[in-house]
């Protein structure tokens, strides 16, 4: 089985993220899931692929402690996370996460949690690549 | 030797993704920041984040051990 939390350049599939989180408990009642996809428009542009960067070795590890930090925080029996860097082409996924719980509420607010703070504390930088040339993204509040 | 990474729009600003500072006993995370503040300017003017051997630092007066490895980072855009 893939590690529960991964940085790569390939694309992932939900349903084989999915399978693994449910085959770690039977008790568990709820999975919430959140995709991240590159979208082909963005302030006012047509954008083409985006380009990731990363911190590699320090995005694991926050990416690690913040599931674990997520477990602890609500409860849960397990949670994935996924993370795609190099280029991704429009309408491509980017990051995946999936908690589980025994019920819906914890898995739903913790896959809230985990993007909100993935995208405080995880060194992982996206550029737009558009027709009129490339541009970092500003994060968004 | 202290080695600095640079990444996406801070290593794009500098034109390279790392740097190294000669290591003097009793150097501090601030004093690095100093010296490269310095030479990239532009750089700096959007680094918001420390890190020194691969975890977030606060404490600018952080004392830095021989070889270690820090990081100066804009603000992150994953997801």
């Amino acid at each position: 089985m893939k590690p529960a939390v991964r940085i790569q350049q390939e694309d992932f599939s939900q349903d084989e993220e999915i399978r693994a989180l449910q085959a770690s408990s039977k008790r568990m009642g709820g999975i919430a899931t959140f995709l991240g996809c590159a979208r082909d428009f963005s302030e006012g542009r047509e954008v083409s692929e985006i380009s990731f960067d990363a911190y590699g070795s320090m995005a694991l590890s926050e990416l690690d402690r913040l599931r674990s930090d997520a477990i602890e925080k609500f409860g849960l029996l397990d949670a994935r996370i996924v993370h795609r860097i190099g280029t991704v082409k429009g309408g491509e996924n980017i990051v995946f996460i999936a908690a589980g719980a025994e019920h819906r509420v914890a898995a739903l607010e913790a896959c809230r949690w985990m993007i909100d703070e993935l995208k405080q504390r995880v060194p992982i930088w996206k550029k737009e690549i558009t027709p009129q040339g490339e541009a970092w993204v500003t994060p968004h509040p | 030797m202290i080695r600095v990474l640079f990444f996406g729009p801070v290593a794009e600003r500098i034109g390279n993704n790392q740097a190294a500072v000669a290591f003097r006993p009793g150097i501090r995370l601030q004093d690095v920041r100093d010296e490269l503040a310095a030479q990239y300017p532009q750089a700096f003017e959007i680094v918001c984040f420390a890190a020194a051997n691969g975890e977030h630092v606060r404490d600018m007066s952080l004392p830095l051990a021989d070889n270690s490895e820090v990081a100066f980072m804009a603000r992150f855009s994953g997801g």
